[in-house]
């Protein structure tokens, strides 16, 4: 098992090191211009001299991904189990649902500004919109994925409705509802940047488009690090969760096959 | 046993069919039985006789076409909640310990929740299962997980307990083993007892009263009282009446059913 976790590391770890190394020897052997393509050291230099101010707009960033996430995982959970429970409601707003989750972010941003301004609420709308679909969508199915024997156990001793819900559907759904949320914790960065590009006066997204229009392409490659960073830490985060809150699954058959051999 | 005992079950002419395409399937053909206060009683029948169908009806979760049905001498024809309920499969809730499986049952119930909890842990105390009470119930095997189902079933205060081939996803060994050790519980608590089964020994090792049951649509064939006293032996089945008993309900169920046991 040490072993091969060490390996799991080290391996990709590798990869990526090396991937840079071709990357900066390129950059010196073909003398490529630095505002084409920065070198890795270039950009490591920039990342330093501009710590203070990206680690500024990150967090104003992660604040916003944090507002969406909350809002857009509040309303996706209580609209899951509204579905649920009541059927009709499924069937009457699921058009409306997946039409929204089908214009693109690019158009509908700057309608949002045009209604609500260039204040946070059009880029929480954009967001809660982008976070509350996997949620919902794949809770919902979970709820609807329940044991059938569980089910009708509960059913024959006469368990309330809500009994059923909080002792059978809900566990039975969170591992549906973890999946959801790990889908959701990278989209609501990207969709955050993409907010802060159309109009907005910080965050990693509005520090990318200043870079742009200045033609600075190693501050680009400074924000694009610092946004799969932050994605790559919300991921991490709803995994962990998922891993705190899940504890009841039986090992794993990879450990199991492990400790036989 | 005492005919003056109180009727905790009383099935009173109930038939049950469905419908399959246009055809209408007779499953039950007008099905009277009794169970008295501390009496355990069987259903023994071939394969698809419809005995779960005659539990789903006397849990309230079907009603009857004709029929009706009384539980601690109220009329109770498609009310639920007045049963407690053992399963084929143990049906323990993965995401909760062994102890919060039985006390969420009791709750159920109607059990105050503290003493929902002081019930589950003295009694898995008692039945030798206390160290893994706070555990998930993957941990148990299958027989230990049929041991926490049937105390779970055996201390919700219910006027019936309705046992649904509870053994028979069990290997021969375990089987004999549970049937053991749950006469010699039962034995010592004389709860009212509903239990259904295809095995002619469990049937004989374990009752005050045998319904033998046609093939579908199922009809009372005979109802046998079986005269071996308690507490019982659990080498009943080398007495001679014992084997006398076997061959006049293997009779009575036919070829059919002689083969599988």
């Amino acid at each position: 098992m040490a072993n091969k976790s060490y390996r799991s590391v080290l391996l990709p770890v590798a990869t990526l090191f090396g991937l840079a190394l071709v990357w900066q020897a390129s950059c010196s052997l073909f003398a490529i211009d630095p505002w084409m393509l920065p070198s890795p050291l270039d950009i490591a230099e920039r990342m330093g001299t501009d710590a203070a101010r990206l680690a500024e707009q990150s967090a104003a960033t992660l604040t916003l991904a944090l507002k969406g996430i909350g809002l857009g995982v509040g309303f996706g959970v209580v609209s899951a189990i509204l579905f649920h429970l009541i059927p009709g409601v499924r069937t009457a707003l699921s058009p409306v649902i997946i039409i929204t989750q089908n214009i693109p972010l690019i158009a509908l941003g700057p309608l949002l500004m045009l209604w609500f301004g260039f204040g946070i609420l059009p880029k929480l709308i954009l967001l809660v919109l982008v976070c509350y679909f996997p949620v919902a969508w794949s809770m919902l199915a979970g709820l609807g994925q329940a044991e059938p024997h569980l089910r009708e156990y509960l059913a024959m001793i006469g368990a309330k409705r809500w009994e059923v819900l909080r002792r059978l559907e809900l566990p039975a759904s969170l591992p549906y509802f973890f999946s959801g949320l790990k889908i959701t914790a990278t989209y609501s960065i990207s969709s955050a940047i993409v907010a802060e590009w159309l109009g907005g006066s910080e965050g990693i997204g509005h520090y990318l488009v200043l870079k742009k229009n200045g033609y600075d392409t190693a501050g680009v490659f400074s924000a694009i690090i610092c946004i799969v960073a932050l994605s790559l830490l919300f991921y991490g985060i709803a995994a962990l969760l998922e891993r705190l809150v899940i504890r009841w699954r039986p090992p794993r058959s990879e450990e199991k096959g492990g400790k036989a051999a | 046993m005492n005919g003056e005992q109180e009727v905790k079950l009383r099935l009173d002419g109930v038939s049950k069919s469905y419908a399959r395409g246009k055809q209408r399937h007779p499953v039950l053909d007008r099905i009277s039985l009794t169970v008295r206060e501390g009496e355990f009683v069987t259903l023994i029948g071939p394969s698809g006789s419809g005995k779960t169908t005659l539990f789903r009806l006397i849990g309230g979760v079907e009603r009857p076409d004709e029929g009706q049905i009384y539980i601690g001498g109220e009329l109770a024809t498609g009310r639920r909640g007045l049963i407690s309920y053992m399963p084929q499969q143990a049906s323990l809730f993965p995401w909760m310990s062994v102890a919060a499986n039985i006390s969420s049952a009791l709750a159920t119930a109607g059990v105050p929740a503290k003493e929902a909890e002081t019930l589950a842990s003295r009694w898995l105390e008692r039945i030798g299962l206390g160290a893994v009470a706070k555990q998930y119930p993957h941990v148990l095997s299958g027989g230990m997980q049929q041991r926490v189902s049937f105390l779970r079933a055996l201390l919700m205060p219910r006027d019936i307990m309705c046992l649904d081939e509870p053994f028979a996803a069990l290997d021969a060994l375990t089987r004999a083993d549970m049937q053991a050790w749950l006469l010699q519980l039962w034995e010592a608590e004389r709860r009212s007892v509903l239990f259904v089964t295809h095995s002619i020994e469990e049937a004989l090792t374990l009752s005050d009263r045998i319904y033998v049951l046609s093939p579908a649509p199922a009809r009372v064939l005979a109802e046998l009282a079986v005269p071996f006293p308690r507490p019982r032996r659990v080498g009943v089945w080398k007495d001679p009446a014992f084997v006398e008993l076997k061959e006049r309900v293997l009779a009575m169920l036919g070829e059919g059913a002689a083969h599988g046991r």
